[in-house]
């Protein structure tokens, strides 16, 4: 595409913009790293778009072209701050906005900056004084194509916080139909730690539980007060999940951090776990049950947790054969 | 299939590797790179990183050429400290004001990697404003002491660390987590006291158990499915989790009476031959399959750490050799995948950490060769 045939430089729209072209320091003898082909269209756009930022121009126009460049670069930073900045501005329609930015967010299902811009139109308590009925439909509309997706489940922990939405039985319920369709999403199974667990006031310490200066770092991630319902309730749930799943990591480290937020040890569950492990007969129905017991084993019976570790070793966990090496010297020193 | 691939030792490609990176550093790269032009500083550092690593940047390139590069770095630098992630928001000579200045702004990320370009090429850093950077960055910091995300132990419950408290734990946020508090340890930071760099500490010793499980066989590839098949008999994990996958989910207590006739009702799982698992990579969350970049991001965590030894790295090796390498250099995402400069430098960089001969020492929190780091502390103003 020659220079002036494009579709900004042929829109008189545009007419009073002089695009600013990019300087990738040729001129100054510079030798440019990474070197994109870069698609035409894309150079042709942000060439306006430096020259409409260079301006502040908060218009119309301006808020198209930056629609254009994120069509073609999602991932641009800068943009995604302008286009908010406009939004403000123009005193734009937020629920449209949002609109747009659903078909926006399935189509680039990785990106970042889609997530933060998301946040930062949701945080004006001027729009948004209370959450948007079809939000939590939308994020399970994003769970459905990647139900692990990180930002997703960030920008979810997010609004749980701003809008306080820790009872909500939608929360619970969502996560409770997502670990059904799929028990091994370590994603759900975290957010479920945080309904239950996480601390409820935007605390300085960002949310650390006891974050007192007093306390040693092995206290943390206990409660302060413990709800004995919640935590047997919590535990029971990690069982059954277990038993549709005994190999799924999730579930029996959920069960860890449970008994860890109410004070409890490992050592409660040794039962439990053992019924999953018959030495005698040699039969073993899940390879987490062993490493439950080795935990547990290790913290006094050196010889049993040294049996147990060998057996990870030798038998149901090989790729870890220098870990368990490194536990069983820890046992027995 | 497995036997064999057990039996044979991949080996490294160096020569289509250096080719690769010649490619992308004097060649366009594809367009479809320009979803990451806000990156080109990280591209560049993964470029020329690779290509260190390689042991051939300086035998490829001409001195001449190293200067070009550096001179555009420098025209990176924003005049008020600070390096911008690409030269796309650089409005030019004259027309940066403070009104429309925040759309050409410096970032960390990319303050950073450009600092580690200038070294890597042997720049001295002299054009570096370093009063202007210095003013710079301190205005970035939270009243918490945080920078971008909120890292720190105490967060996650399984051992890792995550993007703030209580998100799931991440294997990228955990190298950053550690990597932070092992620059303040270089710092002469007294970091004694601090629980998660003591070995022995609860917290030391769940984050190595955390970073060592991240290894797995799960590789998510198509041939995975082949496997499968061929190995559900001996896949007790596979056909439970198949089997109960419809089961409706249910909490009542009432039905966990039957626990002891559940349990043992479940079938019991194989032993698992180690040879039957050729290799294996690492993820970077719990359940996720197996991807290159996580070989570099817990692998150089546990290298922090001082635990390295903890991981199987002849089956990591074989999952980036022989899984991820690709034909034409570099390497790929997943199996299959095409290579990417991202995962080309974080793979070798894995391997460089394992020792793999023809390859450069790596120090796992500068992200650079031993022999870059020797330059940076000739410099006459380190500390």
């Amino acid at each position: 595409m020659a220079e002036g045939q494009g579709k900004y430089a042929s829109d008189p729209e545009w007419k009073s913009i002089t695009p600013i072209q990019l300087d990738d320091g040729s001129d100054s003898g510079a030798m440019p790293l990474a070197c994109i082909a870069y698609p035409a269209e894309y150079l042709e756009a942000t060439s306006y778009l430096r020259a409409v930022m260079a301006a502040n121009e908060m218009s119309e126009r301006a808020l198209r072209l930056t629609e254009d460049v994120i069509s073609l670069n999602p991932a641009h930073y800068t943009v995604w701050i302008y286009r908010a900045k406009i939004l403000f501005a123009l005193e734009k329609d937020l629920l449209e906005e949002l609109e747009w930015l659903n078909g926006v967010s399935l189509k680039y299902l990785k990106n970042y900056q889609i997530w933060h811009h998301r946040q930062v139109l949701m945080a004006s308590r001027a729009h948004f004084p209370t959450i948007p009925t079809k939000e939590l439909d939308f994020l399970m509309e994003m769970f459905a194509q990647d139900s692990k997706n990180y930002h997703v489940w960030t920008y979810r922990h997010w609004l749980i916080r701003h809008f306080q939405l820790w009872d909500l039985p939608r929360e619970l319920e969502d996560v409770e139909s997502l670990i059904k369709a799929d028990v091994r999403n370590n994603s759900a199974w975290n957010h479920r730690y945080m309904l239950r667990f996480g601390p409820r006031e935007d605390a300085p310490a960002a949310g650390m539980v006891n974050a007192g200066s007093a306390m040693s770092a092995d206290e943390k991630g206990i409660l302060t007060v413990v709800d004995e319902d919640l935590v047997d309730g919590e535990l029971e749930f990690a069982k059954a999940q277990i038993l549709r799943a005994p190999e799924n990591r999730s579930a029996w480290w959920y069960a860890r951090g449970v008994l860890r937020a109410g004070g409890r040890g490992v050592g409660e569950w040794e039962g439990f776990a053992g019924k999953f492990v018959d030495m005698d007969s040699g039969e073993v129905r899940s390879s987490h049950a062993v490493e439950w017991l080795a935990d547990v084993y290790a913290l006094e019976k050196g010889e049993k947790a040294v049996e147990m570790f060998t057996l990870l070793k030798e038998k149901y966990d090989p790729i870890r054969k220098n870990y368990w090496d490194y536990r069983i010297q820890q046992v027995v020193v | 299939m497995a036997q064999n691939q057990a039996e044979h030792e991949p080996v490294l490609n160096t020569e289509r590797h250096i080719k690769y990176y010649l490619r992308c550093l004097k060649t366009f790269l594809p367009s479809a790179y320009t979803s990451n032009d806000s990156n080109r500083m990280l591209l560049a550092f993964l470029t020329l990183t690779g290509l260190d690593v390689l042991d051939s940047l300086n035998s490829k390139t001409t001195p001449e050429e190293r200067q070009t590069y550096i001179d555009w770095v420098y025209h990176c630098q924003v005049p008020s400290g600070g390096f911008r992630g690409f030269s796309g928001t650089d409005f030019g000579a004259g027309k940066r004001r403070p009104e429309n200045e925040a759309w050409d702004p410096a970032n960390v990320p990319a303050t950073f990697f450009a600092l580690v370009n200038l070294l890597v090429l042997g720049d001295d850093l002299a054009r570096v404003k370093r009063e202007e950077c210095l003013r710079w960055l301190p205005r970035l910091q939270r009243g918490d002491g945080s920078f971008g995300e909120v890292l720190g132990p105490g967060g996650s419950y399984d051992g890792g660390m995550a993007e703030s408290p209580y998100r799931e734990a991440h294997s990228g946020h955990t190298y950053c987590a550690v990597g932070s508090l092992e620059f303040l340890r270089r710092a002469s930071v007294d970091t004694r006291s601090v629980q998660l760099l003591s070995p022995g500490s609860l917290q030391f010793e769940t984050l190595v158990a955390w970073l060592a499980s991240r290894q797995t066989s799960e590789l998510g590839d198509e041939n995975d499915d082949d496997e499968d098949d061929s190995e559900d008999e001996d896949d007790a994990e596979n056909n439970n989790d198949t089997t109960t996958h419809s089961q409706t989910i249910d909490t009542d207590i009432e039905s966990l009476r039957l626990l002891d006739d559940k349990i043992l009702s479940l079938p019991k799982i194989a032993s698992i031959p180690g040879d039957t698992i050729p290799c294996a990579g690492f993820n970077g969350r719990c359940n996720k399959v197996a991807d290159t970049c996580y070989s570099f991001w817990n692998g150089a965590t546990l290298a922090m750490l001082n635990r390295s030894a903890v991981i199987d790295d002849v089956r990591n090796r074989r999952y980036l050799l022989d899984r991820t390498q690709h034909l034409v250099g570099g390497f790929g995402k997943v199996p299959g995948d095409a290579p990417d400069l991202l995962h080309s430098c974080f793979g070798l960089v894995s391997l460089a950490f394992q020792g793999e001969a023809g390859l450069a020492r790596v120090d796992p929190a500068l992200v650079t060769t031993e022999r870059v780091v020797r330059h940076l502390e000739s410099l006459p103003w380190h500390m």
